[in-house]
């Protein structure tokens, strides 16, 4: 993927990611339904912060935001020194090519293609060099080279988790996502992967964004912040 | 993403697509259309060709221009710079006189090397008139003869005839003349000589009544290219006839099977249209989650979309090429079946087929599935946190606008006509709107009567609304096609092969005098021959309308040539109290038949249409130099098929009974023809009688070959019917395995569950082909009547068939197809659904 957006990461310095007076309303039946109040929030580089509270308190709303999956209502969201507000919808996927994972709840690992297929997915989508000896290795990391011909479909809920694991960080992101991640699994298998994702984190420096409720996950993190009413505060 | 990267990620999720039987409907519904449309297209091309080729034996030839005069040089010329094979024969009344001085008029053919340029005549010599003799042409010096002319004379081989100024040899015994049947009442028997042998007989002197015939034969395109050039630049010339305007038996036996096979391959590409358009949303609906997982790790939406939209690309690509196999096969078993029955070598078919059912497959896809693959592309990438973002902008009215286009495009490929094509994509339109609409309300019917033990499965079809009257209108629509195939195809071919009457005449008798008359019905009724009647014919010559001329009645009045043969044309009038047995009054009313009627004219529908005669108008015709005029009292409706013996113009006896006539008569023999009539030329100087039954034979076995070749292509159309109702079954499957997985899980048993799964389909079956039934005789009635133009009768069993088949056949389908449902362990459902 070559394009403007490539560069900003060399010549960014300072937080990976700004959110600023974010705001989410929402059309409901009752009317405009306000989920986020004006919220701040900066993620510096290497950073891991939680963001916990209770199931719909607008966590994941406010992951989709940071991401840029989904647009504010007011606000900006600062992306690698990118403001996301400027970007149509394609420029910001192409700014998270290979430069931003995730860790979804529900794994999102697509069903037609196999463990290393579905790993290789970021690599080509900014065609990245040697994407096959990379996802290979990226799969040994998290101990499933001898699944790596398997689709999704005939694997565990944890083993899931850890190809998408290797998805997210088979391209080095600068930026990791994770949305309860461990929300679909028992507590053990829970615990394997989450200490595969921090170790993983550690190693390459990636600065982590955490949804959870869980506050044993949360507590692994550098920071941690509650998330109540649509609005956030330090835990 | 390079271009070749995703063309490579395309074709690696194609693959894992095909294994993981994601395409499995959708390709099915695509080699269906190909194959169908590929072997439709290559038979229809092949047998409509032999079938033409086939009609063209009643003509001796493809292309043929007629002239009472000379024929200009400049049409063979031009025959034969358009490649075409040329033959001439000249035709003119004349006696010959045998070695005992018995004199005979005859019917003269001179024809040239190469006639007839298609069909065969059937020769014998004289002494051994079982033994074929070789085919070429008279040598000079020589006549052939017919049996008429035979008994006649009582002429043996070898025998000399004086035909004007020349001695000839008879040397051979003509059984069958290919074109004989094209002037039926060409009464006098044939004589067939050498066209060199003309000027020495000096047969043809200035103002002989002569009609010269150019024969012309060739590739389709270069028949039809000197058919043009003819008709634009000689239609006042010459008389120029096509296999399209031959015989009328012949034509619309043609033109009804070409109607049947076009039919027949429309509603094939529709039904399969929709299995495609179903299997296609199906497809996309699936790949927005994977759409949705690809943007949010940086894809493009123009790069979602090129992937879905490659894939979807390689299943036509590769659909297409089995379906062209498929297709090219089965049109080579269906014509090794037929090549039995036409005794002639097909053609061998052309090279559109296989394009036109690629593009078919490729317009089909991009019709319905443009819009479900862009949705797909646009989908919100929220879903992959929130799956109750589903961003799909769901504009119906452009779906069906473009799926209408596509429609219309695919049909209009098959058809060939605007109008029709029009035509039919509105009724399907309209079908399927009524379909949906009548199915919501039927289903809330059915809801609020079913009992306890249905609950379970009224609920399903409650809870999928949508889906569930989408279903419905497919199953309806697979149904419909599937009962019009299995019914009305019996129906209307059968109704078409009753068009000729088992009782139809075989044996035309002409010529007969009125003195004659009275001993040759009797001689006929002590060989217990029964006849409908023996009608007087009178030879006129129409010369004005209204007053006016005929011949200054046209726009190119200065044409002398043409005035001549106008003026030149006789036709067979008769009278009678009675309308004609085969006939029926379209305009005006028929005079009073107990003899009071004052002198009028009745006029066949389609001659007064061509010259624009209408009911009142008066006509003059030249009756042996008396002049006739009466006013048109009505039109009538001739049923050309039925062989009867039949008049373009009647008149009421006040009106001709005075003039001179000779008699004619048609009636059915099961014996031998020459053995009965053997007698009769000598007992009855001057009579002729003709053998039909050939040409009977021939549009019979012409209609049989039609209907053989129509029920093989409707296969497809039921293959198709079968892929629409598996695409509509399939459309739930996901939906149906995720509930029975919860319900399962809160402990309906196994048993539980197969029978609600059965009879939700049991239910919409019922239901589907109640309303199947219903627009199935609405399209049975309507293509009888404005299609077909034959009669047309409610079949019970069409309701029957349609309401009892539609539940156990869409149960039985509906089981299979979704046992997947019983078969998927809860935890493995409900975890996919996560």
């Amino acid at each position: 993927m070559t394009n403007s957006t490539q560069s900003t990461e060399s010549e960014h310095s300072g937080p990976v990611l700004t959110g600023a007076g974010i705001e989410k309303s929402i059309s409901g039946p009752s009317g405009l339904l306000t989920i986020l109040h004006a919220l701040d929030i900066e993620i510096q580089p290497g950073e891991a912060t939680a963001i916990v509270g209770p199931s719909g308190s607008g966590k994941s709303t406010l992951l989709g935001i940071l991401a840029g999956l989904d647009t504010p209502t007011n606000g900006s969201v600062h992306m690698l020194g990118q403001n996301l507000s400027e970007l149509d919808e394609d420029e910001r996927a192409r700014l998270r090519a290979g430069k931003v994972g995730f860790v979804f709840q529900s794994f999102q690992l697509l069903p037609g293609l196999t463990a290393h297929e579905n790993v290789m997915l970021p690599l080509e989508l900014s065609n990245a060099p040697d994407a096959s000896e990379r996802a290979m290795h990226s799969l040994e990391q998290v101990g499933l080279a001898d699944r790596s011909t398997h689709q999704p479909l005939q694997m565990s809920g944890g083993e899931q988790q850890r190809v998408a694991i290797a998805r997210a960080f088979v391209a080095n992101p600068v930026l990791l996502f994770a949305d309860e991640p461990t929300g679909n699994l028992d507590s053990a298998t829970g615990y394997k992967i989450t200490d595969l994702m921090f170790s993983l984190r550690e190693k390459l420096g990636s600065a982590l964004v955490l949804v959870t409720h869980d506050d044993k996950l949360a507590a692994r993190c550098d920071r941690r912040l509650l998330m109540g009413d649509g609005k956030l505060a330090a835990a | 993403m390079t271009l070749s990267h995703q063309f490579r990620f395309a074709a690696r999720a194609f693959k894992r697509d095909f294994k993981a039987g994601e395409l499995r409907v959708l390709a099915l519904a695509l080699i269906i259309a190909v194959a169908s449309v590929t072997a439709v297209g290559f038979f229809t091309d092949r047998i409509g060709r032999a079938m033409e080729r086939q009609a063209a034996d009643v003509l001796a030839a493809d292309l043929l221009a007629t002239s009472g005069l000379a024929l200009p040089e400049a049409i063979a010329e031009t025959a034969k710079e358009n490649g075409l094979s040329i033959a001439e024969h000249t035709r003119f009344p004349s006696v010959v006189i045998n070695q005992l001085d018995e004199s005979q008029l005859v019917a003269v053919k001179a024809v040239t090397s190469g006639y007839p340029l298609r069909g065969a005549l059937k020769l014998t010599t004289l002494d051994a008139p079982a033994e074929p003799a070789p085919l070429d042409t008279p040598a000079p010096g020589t006549v052939w003869i017919d049996t008429q002319l035979k008994n006649i004379l009582a002429l043996e081989q070898g025998d000399t005839l004086t035909l004007g100024a020349k001695d000839f040899n008879v040397t051979r015994l003509i059984q069958f003349e290919p074109d004989r049947g094209e002037n039926v009442f060409e009464i006098a028997p044939r004589v067939m000589m050498n066209a060199d042998d003309l000027q020495a007989s000096e047969l043809l002197g200035p103002g002989s009544r002569a009609r010269f015939t150019l024969l012309m034969s060739g590739e389709v395109a270069q028949v039809d290219r000197m058919n043009d050039w003819l008709k634009e630049n000689m239609a006042s010339e010459v008389r120029v006839q096509s296999v399209r305007d031959g015989s009328p038996q012949l034509k619309r036996a043609l033109d009804r099977a070409q109607q049947f096979l076009g039919l027949a391959s429309v509603v094939t590409v529709l039904l399969a249209g929709a299995a495609i358009a179903l299997a296609v949303r199906q497809f996309s609906l699936h790949q927005a989650d994977a759409s949705a997982v690809l943007r949010t790790l940086g894809a493009t939406r123009g790069e979602v979309i090129t992937w879905l939209a490659l894939r979807l690309s390689m299943i036509v690509v590769v659909a297409s090429v089995v379906g062209i196999i498929i297709g090219w096969f089965a049109q080579l078993i269906l014509a090794q079946l037929l090549v039995t029955w036409f005794s002639m070598e097909l053609p061998t078919p052309g090279v559109w087929p296989p394009i036109i059912g690629a593009l078919t497959a490729f317009i089909a896809v991009a019709g319905f599935g443009l819009l479900p693959v862009l949705r797909a592309g646009r989908v919100a990438v929220m879903r992959v946190l929130q799956r109750d973002y589903t961003g799909l902008d769901t504009s119906v009215w452009v779906t069906t606008l473009i799926g209408m286009i596509a429609t219309y495009v695919v049909v209009l490929m098959q058809s060939r006509d605007w109008m029709l094509s029009a035509i039919v994509v509105a009724g399907v339109v309209l079908m399927l709107g009524v379909f949906a609409l009548f199915g919501r309300y039927i289903i809330k019917l059915v809801r609020s009567i079913a009992g306890a033990r249905f609950r379970l499965s009224v609920a399903g079809l409650q809870r999928r609304a949508g889906s569930s009257v989408v279903q419905l209108a497919a199953f309806a629509m697979g149904i419909m096609a599937l009962l019009l195939i299995a019914i009305v195809r019996v129906d209307v071919l059968e109704a078409w092969e009753r068009d000729i009457p088992a009782d139809a005449p075989n044996v035309f008798v002409v010529n007969i005098q009125p003195d004659q008359v009275e001993g040759f019905d009797q001689r006929l009724q002590s060989q217990d021959i029964d006849v409908a009647g023996i009608f007087p014919m009178v030879r006129a010559r129409l010369v004005s309308h209204n007053g006016v001329s005929t011949l200054s009645e046209n726009e190119s009045t200065n044409n002398n040539e043409r005035q001549q043969r106008r003026a030149r044309r006789e036709y067979n009038l008769t009278y009678s109290d009675e309308p004609p047995p085969a006939g029926e009054v379209v305009a005006g009313q028929w005079w009073a038949t107990d003899g009071s009627a004052e002198p009028a004219w009745s006029i066949e529908e389609e001659w007064a249409g061509q010259r624009g005669y209408k009911v009142g108008d008066t006509l003059t015709f030249k009756i042996a130099g008396v002049e006739v005029t009466a006013p048109i009292s009505n039109l009538r409706k001739v049923d050309w098929e039925s062989f009867q013996v039949n008049f373009f113009v009647v008149a009421s006896p006040a009106t001709l009974a005075q003039m001179p006539a000779t008699f004619v008569t048609s009636f059915k023999i099961d014996s031998d023809f020459s053995t009965t009539t053997s007698g009769w030329a000598r007992e009855f100087p001057g009579i002729a009688a003709l053998d039909i039954g050939a040409i009977m034979a021939r549009v019979k076995t012409l209609m049989d070959r039609a209907s053989l070749a129509v029920e093989y292509v409707f296969l497809f159309t039921v293959l198709a019917g079968i892929c629409v109702l598996l695409a509509a079954v399939q459309s739930s499957q996901s939906e149906r395995i995720r509930e029975s997985a919860l319900l399962r899980a809160l402990g309906a048993s196994h048993n539980q569950i197969k029978h609600a799964v059965v009879a939700e389909f049991a239910i919409l079956g019922a239901i589907a082909g109640f309303l199947a039934a219903f627009f199935a005789t609405v399209v049975a009635w309507a293509l009888s009547r404005f299609v077909f133009e034959l009669p047309f009768e409610i079949n019970i069993w069409l309701w029957i068939i349609g309401v009892v088949g539609g539940a156990v056949g869409i149960s039985i389908a509906g089981f299979l197809a979704t046992r997947r449902v019983l078969t998927t362990p809860p935890v493995v459902a409900l975890r996919n659904t996560a």
